[in-house]
């Protein structure tokens, strides 16, 4: 025996060449590829004279050869386009909920819009101007306030929010404790664009003040002012 | 001695289980498709879980056993039963081609070029003294391998079942090239020990 080198692979003699493939667990394949593996001698002659097979034989053995590389190409092309079925599937279900959650976005859209107008339009809508407090000078925003239909509110030059922070609206009523009104998330240039329902026993409100909270929102306001309005006649 | 088939079919280890193969592979070299369909009711099962402890994959180990069979039909004239039993060249047929094809998935460049890749097209010619272990014989060599160390039997079935070489099991294992073939002949030295019992 010559030298071993190193690349060679390491030298299986049997039996432990033939032992290790005993020695893998059994198991039983699919019913279906017994199927599959005869019909790729289906067709060829059955038993034939031995003077008379060669010429046949040699066609026959081409013939499975053939067969059974023609359904083993056709075994892969079938996996390959169940595979690309498969991701066009994915891809269209990615399609159908980003056009559901756009169809749900238009609809809180045009819910918005109805709300809006709504208020606008009601005769009890009073408007209430907001002034920026001194931490957001150039900050202001204006409500719209119908006691039977909501609240319409906009704002602009709210300064950006730092992390886990976020505005509420508070309306301020006779009452000792202010009313939470919403929460507020401005745009990236600090605009807002909110519609709210405000309960129609609401006491009159009086003022109405933006403060910054922790992000979902508290009871009762305890960060700073950065918006406040009075109502005018109230 | 003569081999017992039944250790890996499940019936009485008989020397007519090997007479029974060489008479069927008689018969397909006759063009015979029911003795074809006996064979593979004898050794799907064989042949099917070499493949599928080879390359992990059911679909893959379905085409080797279509191809390995598809060549036992192809080849069965030029067979000499002389050689060795028909079951042991299948299993022969079976390791080769699963290890081609697993080399071809992982794309290794030297798959094309590699000569030991020529065990691919192994046919009969090269087939001799091919005989399957009894039933005896496998559960003595299963234990055995349960009972190498983990590091001896790991590199030992890199080289088996993935046919890799010894340069490629230690960059597999991260381990020194001298380490590697010291475990994986401590490990055969163990087994041909066991079989020799």
């Amino acid at each position: 025996m010559g030298a071993v080198r190193d690349d060679d692979r390491p030298e299986l003699q049997p039996p432990i060449l033939q032992g290790l493939g005993q020695a893998v667990p059994q198991v039983d394949p699919p019913l279906a590829l017994r199927a599959r593996v005869l019909a790729t001698v289906a067709g060829a002659p059955t038993a034939r004279p031995e003077a008379a097979r060669s010429a046949v034989w040699v066609l026959a053995t081409a013939a499975s050869l053939v067969l059974a590389a023609g359904l083993g190409l056709y075994t892969s092309q079938l996996r390959g386009r169940i595979g690309a079925l498969e991701s066009e599937l994915g891809d269209a279900r990615a399609r159908a909920a980003a056009a559901e959650q756009r169809a749900i976005d238009a609809q809180q859209a045009v819910a918005g819009t109805r709300v809006a107008l709504a208020v606008l339009t009601s005769p009890d809508v009073a408007r209430i101007d907001l002034a920026g407090q001194a931490v957001a000078p150039r900050a202001s925003a204006r409500a719209y306030w119908s006691r039977s239909r909501g609240m319409v509110f906009t704002a602009s030059n709210l300064p950006a929010l730092p992390p886990g922070r976020v505005y509420q609206l508070w309306v301020l009523t006779a009452q000792p404790a202010p009313i939470s009104a919403g929460l507020l998330m401005p745009d990236a240039q600090g605009g807002v664009n909110e519609t709210f329902n405000t309960p129609s026993d609401i006491p009159q409100p009086v003022a109405l003040a933006v403060t910054i909270e922790v992000a979902g929102g508290v009871q009762s306001p305890s960060g700073e002012k950065y918006l406040v309005g009075t109502v005018v006649g109230a | 001695m003569w081999v017992f088939l039944a250790a890996v079919l499940g019936s009485p280890a008989t020397l007519e289980n090997r007479q029974a193969d060489q008479a069927s592979l008689a018969r397909i070299a006759r063009g015979d498709q029911a003795a074809f369909a006996e064979l593979y009711d004898r050794h799907a099962r064989l042949v099917y879980s070499l493949a599928l402890r080879i390359l992990q994959d059911r679909a893959d180990a379905e085409d080797i056993v279509q191809e390995v069979f598809a060549q036992v039909w192809a080849q069965a004239g030029r067979y000499d039963a002389s050689r060795g039993a028909v079951a042991a060249w299948m299993l022969m047929l079976t390791r080769s081609r699963a290890i081609d094809k697993l080399r071809a998935k992982r794309a290794r460049p030297e798959a094309a070029t590699d000569p030991d890749a020529a065990e691919s097209v192994m046919d009969v010619a090269a087939a001799q003294d091919l005989e399957l272990l009894s039933a005896e014989q496998v559960t003595r060599l299963q234990r055995a391998l349960k009972e190498l160390p983990e590091a001896q039997r790991t590199a030992l079935e890199l080289a088996y079942y993935e046919g890799l070489t010894h340069v490629e099991v230690a960059a597999r294992l991260a381990e020194p090239l001298g380490t590697v073939k010291t475990r994986i002949r401590q490990a055969v030295m163990k087994l041909r020990e066991v079989l020799s019992e």
